[in-house]
C-alpha cells in the first residue's frame, strides 16, 4: 500500500512541477486533476480520460465567434462614422480573435504537450503497476510456498512425534528389562557373596595355619639366630686364640732371631777372646815395642842426621867435582896462555928492537913514548900530504875544466873561423860574379849603345830618304843593315842568355852545396818529419772515418730524444720476464730435488720409490727430528745418570768411607777415607763364583793380621773393611792427637 | 672511433686527430706482432680496415694492454704532451733489445689551440695510412729473423710534467748496439703527424 502512496505522489509531484510553466488556464483545467484523489490509480486514470475529450472542447467553442463576426460585417451597412467605427472594431476585434486565436493555438499546443507528458506518465504509471504486480503475484508465490513449508513442517513435527512415542515406549521396554537383569544380577551376586563368604572362611583358616607355621619358623629362625650368635662368639674367640697364636709365632721369630744374634755374639764373643788375647799379647809386647820404638826413634833420628849429613857431603862433592872440572879447563887455557905469552914476548922483543932501531935509543924506558911521537909524527904527516893532495886533485879539475872550456873555445873560434873562410870564398864567388854581371853589364851598355847608334843611323837613314827623296836601294840596304844589327844583337842576347843560364846552373848548385849544407839537412830532416807528420795524419784521419762509421752505426741504435719516458708497468715482456723467473725457480727447484734424487738412487738408497720422493724427504725430516729429540733425551738421561752416579758415589763414600773405582772389568779399586797415603788402596776381584778375591798390593801386604782374621778366619769382607776403617781412623787420631802433644811441647 | 670523432665530414676536431693516431698505432702494433711473430699467428684473425686486410690479436691480455695503453695515449695526444711511442721488442731471455718502432710525433698548425681543427679529407689521411701499414707489412723482407722468445713493451716519450697514471713508471730509453735504420712513409692529419721508422740490431 506504500508503495502505491508513493506513486501517487511521484505523479502528483509531477503534475505540480508542470503547472508553474503554464498559464492560470491550465492551473484552472489542472485542477479537476487535484481533486479525484482516489486510492485505486485505475479510476484516476479513467477520470482523466473522461475529462480529456472534455478539455478541447472550449478550443471548437471559442474558434466560432470568428465565424460570427464575419456574419455580422455583411449585416450592418450604416454610416460611415459607424462603418469606420464598425471596422475599427472589427478591426480590433478581428485583433482580439487573433490574439484568442493565438492564444488559443498556444493553449493547444500547452495542451498537447501536457497530454504527451499525462501519456508518458500513464505508460510509467502502467509498468509501476504491471511491476507492482509481478510482485504480488511473486509475494502470493512465496506465501504459498510458505504455506506448503508449514505443512509439510508440520507434517514432519507429527512424525517426530510419533517417532518420539515409539522411541519411548521401547525405552521404557528396555529398562523394564534391564531393571529385571538388575534384579537377577543381584540375587547372583546374592548367591557369589554367600560362596565367597565361604571361601574367605577357608581362607582365613589357611591364614591361620600359615600364621602358625610362619610362628614356628621364626621361633627356628631365633634359635638359629642365638646359634649364629655362639658361632660368632666362637669365631672371635677363635681369631682371638689365632691373633694370640701369631703373636707368639712372632715372638717365636722373634726369640729365634734373639737366639740367632746371641749365638752369634757368642761366636763374635769367642772372637773378641781371641782379639783379646792376642791384644793382650799385643799389649804384652807393646812396652818392649814402645822401647824398641824409642831406640828406633833414635836410630832413625841418628839416621837421619846421617842422611842429612851425607847429603851435605855429596853435595860438597857436587861442588868440588864441577869446580875440578873448571879447574880442569882454566889449567889448560893458563898453559895455552903461557905459550902465547911466551911467543907475545918474542913479539914484543922484536917489536922493541924495530922501536929501537926507530928511534935510534938504547933506553927501553922512553922507547915506548918515542914511538908513539915518531909515530903521531908520521900520521901529521900523512895527514898533510892528503890534505895537498887534495888540494891538487881540486886543482887539477879545476884546470883540467879551464882545458876544456879553452877547448871548446878553441873549437868555436875555429868553427867561426872556417865560417869567416866561407864568408870570405862566398864574398869571393860574389865579387867573381859581379864581375861577371858587371861585364855583363857592360856589354849590354855596348850593346845598347850600338843600338842606339843603329837607331840613330836608321834615324838619319830614315831622314835622308825623306830629304833626299832617293828611296829605294838606300832603304832596302838600310834595312839590311838594319836586320843585321838586329840579329846581331839577337845573338849577343842569346850568348847573354846562354851565359846567364850558364852562370845560374853554376851558381844554383853552389848555393845549395856551399851556403847550407846544415840546412838541407835541416830540411831533409824537417822534410822526414813533414813525410812522417802526413803519414800520420792520414793515419788518424783513416782512423777517425772508421770510428765515425762505427759512431753512426752506434749512434743509430743509440735513442737520443730527451724526453721523460714512461711505460705501463703491466706490459706483457715484465710479466713474461716475471714468469720466466717464477719458471726458472721451479726448475731450479726441480733440478735441485732431482739432483738428489739421482744422488739417492747412485747410493742406492731408494730405486723403486722415484715417485714418493717429497713424501720421503718429509719421512727423513721426522726421522732426522726423531732422532735428533732422541738424542736429545739420551744426553739428558746420560747428564741425569751422571750426576746421580756421583751423587751415589759420594753418598756411599761418606756412609761407608770407601771410594770404589772400577779398574778394569771385574775389578775393584778400594780407597779409604783415612788412607794415610793415596797409593794406600785395596783391589779386589769378582770370581767366577760371584765370590769377592782381595789382590795382593802393596799395602795389602801390612794388613796381614787383619786379613788372617777378617778373611781367613771370619770370611767377612765387610767386617774386614770396617776393622780397617777403623785402624786407619785410629791412626789418624792418634797422630793428631800426638801432633797436638807435639804442639804444646814445642809451646 | 673515427667515424664518431669526424661528425663534421669536412672537419677533424684534435681529439678525432688523436683517435686517428691511435687507431693507426692499434692496427700498426698489431701487425708488427703478427708480422714479426711474436705471438702464434693462430693468436690472430683478419680485421679489414683502410682497405686492408689487418691481423688483429685475439689474446685477451694483449687487447687489454693495448686498450689501456692505447686510452691512455690519446689523451696525452689531444694534451700533446706526447714526443714518440717506441715499440721496444726484446729478448726475453738476455733483456737485450732487437727492435725498436718509432713513431714520431710532430704536432702541426697552431699548438696551443685547444679546438684545433683540420680541413683534410678523412679518405686521404686513411690512404696515407695504408700506405705506411703496407710498408710495415714488407718489412719482414728485410729485417732479421727473430729466433728467440721475444716479448714487448711500448714506452712513451712524454713531457717532464706529465702526471703519471697508477700501474705507470718511469723507464729507461731501449738502445741498441750495431743497429741500423729504416724510416718508413709518414702521414699527417694536419695536427698531428705521425713519422714511423724501425730500428734494428744488425746480425755481422
Amino acid at each position: 500500500m506504500s508503495s502505491k502512496d508513493s506513486v501517487n505522489d511521484t505523479i502528483i509531484h509531477m503534475v505540480t512541477d508542470l503547472i508553474p510553466n503554464n498559464s492560470k488556464r491550465l492551473l484552472m483545467m489542472n485542477t479537476p486533476l487535484k481533486r479525484p484523489r482516489i486510492s485505486n490509480p485505475d479510476s484516476v486514470m479513467d477520470k482523466q480520460q473522461q475529462k480529456r475529450p472534455k478539455c478541447p472542447s472550449p478550443g471548437s467553442e471559442e474558434a466560432t465567434p470568428v465565424k460570427r463576426f464575419k456574419e455580422n460585417d455583411l449585416f450592418y451597412v450604416g454610416s460611415p462614422r459607424e462603418i469606420r467605427r464598425l471596422r475599427s472594431d472589427l478591426v480590433d476585434a478581428r485583433n482580439k480573435i487573433e490574439n484568442f486565436e493565438n492564444r488559443i493555438a498556444s493553449l493547444h499546443t500547452a495542451r498537447k504537450s501536457i497530454e504527451i507528458m499525462y501519456d508518458k506518465e500513464v505508460n510509467e504509471l502502467k509498468t509501476q503497476r504491471d511491476k507492482d504486480k509481478k510482485s504480488i503475484e511473486e509475494l502470493e508465490s512465496q506465501l504459498q510456498s510458505i504455506r506448503k513449508r508449514e505443512q509439510t513442517l508440520k507434517k514432519e513435527l507429527f512424525d517426530c512425534n510419533m517417532n518420539y512415542k515409539i522411541l519411548k515406549n521401547n525405552t521404557d521396554m528396555q529398562i523394564q528389562k534391564l531393571d529385571s537383569s538388575i534384579s537377577t544380577l543381584k540375587t547372583e551376586m546374592q548367591y557369589s557373596t554367600s560362596d565367597e563368604n565361604n571361601e574367605v572362611t577357608a581362607l582365613k583358616r589357611k591364614i591361620s595355619e600359615l600364621e602358625y607355621i610362619y610362628k614356628a619358623a621364626q621361633e627356628e629362625t631365633e634359635a638359629h639366630k642365638s646359634l649364629v650368635v655362639e658361632l660368632n662368639k666362637r669365631v672371635a674367640d677363635r681369631s682371638n686364640i689365632e691373633g694370640q697364636l701369631e703373636i707368639k709365632t712372632q715372638a717365636l721369630a722373634k726369640a729365634h732371631l734373639q737366639i740367632k744374634d746371641i749365638s752369634f755374639s757368642k761366636a763374635s764373643y769367642l772372637e773378641y777372646q781371641q782379639q783379646s788375647k792376642t791384644q793382650q799379647h799385643k799389649l804384652i809386647a807393646f812396652s818392649d815395642l814402645e822401647k824398641e820404638n824409642i831406640k828406633l826413634r833414635e836410630e832413625v833420628k841418628n839416621l837421619k842426621d846421617e842422611v842429612h849429613n851425607k847429603l851435605v857431603l855429596e853435595e860438597e862433592v857436587h861442588s868440588l867435582k864441577t869446580r875440578l872440572q873448571n879447574f880442569k879447563g882454566i889449567d889448560t887455557k893458563y898453559t895455552n896462555l903461557q905459550v902465547t905469552n911466551a911467543q907475545t914476548e918474542l913479539y914484543l922483543e922484536e917489536f922493541r928492537v924495530l922501536a929501537r932501531s926507530i928511534c935510534e935509543t938504547s933506553s927501553d924506558s922512553s922507547l915506548p913514548r918515542l914511538l908513539r911521537g915518531v909515530l903521531e909524527n908520521l900520521q901529521q904527516q900523512e895527514i898533510n900530504l892528503t890534505s895537498e893532495k887534495i888540494q891538487l886533485e881540486s886543482q887539477l879539475s879545476q884546470v883540467n875544466h879551464v882545458a876544456k872550456v879553452a877547448k871548446d873555445e878553441l873549437d868555436k873560434s875555429q868553427k867561426h873561423i872556417a865560417d869567416l873562410q866561407k864568408n870570405v870564398k862566398q864574398h869571393q864567388n860574389l865579387i867573381h860574379r859581379m864581375q861577371k854581371k858587371l861585364s855583363l853589364v857592360a856589354g849590354e851598355r855596348d850593346s845598347y849603345r850600338k843600338q842606339l847608334d843603329s837607331y840613330e843611323k836608321d834615324l838619319t837613314i830614315c831622314i835622308n830618304p825623306a830629304s833626299l827623296a832617293n828611296p829605294g836601294g838606300v832603304q832596302i840596304q838600310s834595312q839590311q843593315e838594319r836586320i843585321k844589327n838586329l840579329e846581331k844583337m839577337v845573338d849577343g842576347y842569346r850568348d847573354m842568355v846562354h851565359k846567364l843560364e850558364t852562370d845560374l846552373q853554376n851558381v844554383e848548385p853552389n848555393i845549395e852545396m856551399e851556403i847550407t849544407p846544415i840546412k838541407a839537412q835541416q830540411i831533409s830532416r824537417l822534410q822526414d818529419e813533414i813525410e812522417k807528420l802526413n803519414n800520420e795524419n792520414a793515419m788518424l784521419r783513416e782512423r777517425k772515418d772508421v770510428l765515425e762509421i762505427q759512431l753512426e752505426e752506434y749512434l743509430v741504435g743509440h735513442d737520443e730524444t730527451k724526453a721523460r719516458i714512461i711505460h705501463n708497468e703491466k706490459n706483457p715482456l715484465s710479466e713474461i720476464v716475471k714468469l720466466r723467473g717464477q719458471e726458472n725457480e721451479k726448475l731450479e727447484e726441480e733440478v735441485d730435488r732431482l739432483k738428489r734424487k739421482i744422488k739417492n738412487l747412485e747410493e742406492g738408497l731408494e730405486a723403486s720409490r722415484l715417485a714418493d720422493e717429497t713424501t720421503d724427504n718429509k719421512d727423513i725430516l721426522e726421522v732426522k727430528e726423531q732422532l735428533r729429540s732422541s738424542e736429545q733425551h739420551l744426553q739428558r738421561l746420560k747428564e741425569y745418570f751422571k750426576s746421580s752416579m756421583q751423587e751415589f758415589r759420594n753418598v756411599s763414600y761418606m756412609l761407608l768411607g770407601y771410594k770404589i773405582d772400577k779398574t778394569s772389568s771385574s775389578q775393584y779399586k778400594l780407597t779409604s777415607m783415612y788412607a794415610e797415603r793415596p797409593d794406600d788402596f785395596l783391589s779386589f776381584r769378582l770370581n767366577n763364583d760371584g765370590a769377592m778375591n782381595l789382590l795382593a798390593n802393596e799395602f795389602s801386604s801390612n794388613l796381614h793380621e787383619m786379613i788372617d782374621l777378617h778373611l781367613h778366619h771370619q770370611r767377612s769382607i765387610p767386617v774386614f773393611l770396617s776393622s780397617l776403617t777403623m785402624d786407619l781412623f785410629n791412626n789418624r787420631t792418634i797422630t793428631k792427637t800426638f801432633e797436638v802433644e807435639d804442639e804444646s811441647d814445642d809451646d | 672511433m673515427a667515424g664518431v670523432s669526424v661528425k663534421n665530414k669536412s672537419a677533424i676536431t684534435l681529439k678525432g686527430s688523436a683517435d686517428i693516431v691511435c687507431e693507426y698505432l692499434d692496427f700498426g702494433i698489431n701487425s708488427i706482432l703478427f708480422q714479426r711473430g711474436i705471438y702464434p699467428p693462430e693468436d690472430f684473425k683478419p680485421v679489414e680496415n683502410y682497405g686492408l686486410t689487418i691481423l688483429m690479436s685475439q689474446d685477451s691480455k694483449i687487447k687489454e694492454f693495448l686498450k689501456v695503453t692505447l686510452d691512455q695515449l690519446n689523451g696525452w695526444l689531444v694534451d700533446r704532451a706526447v714526443k714518440k711511442i717506441a715499440l721496444v721488442i726484446s729478448n726475453v731471455r738476455t733483456l737485450d733489445v732487437m727492435e725498436r718502432w718509432d713513431f714520431n710525433v710532430e704536432y702541426e698548425g697552431d699548438t696551443t689551440d685547444g679546438a684545433q681543427t683540420s680541413e683534410k679529407p678523412l679518405k686521404q689521411i686513411k690512404n696515407e695510412i695504408r700506405d705506411v701499414l703496407k710498408q710495415i707489412a714488407s718489412s719482414v723482407a728485410y729485417l732479421p729473423l727473430l729466433d728467440c722468445l721475444c716479448s714487448f713493451d711500448i714506452q712513451i716519450y712524454t713531457n717532464d710534467n706529465v702526471k703519471l697514471p697508477t700501474e705507470w713508471a718511469d723507464t729507461e730509453p731501449a738502445h741498441i748496439k750495431n743497429a741500423q735504420c729504416v724510416k718508413m712513409r709518414t702521414f699527417n692529419t694536419q695536427i698531428h703527424k705521425l713519422e714511423t721508422m724501425v730500428t734494428y740490431k744488425n746480425e755481422e
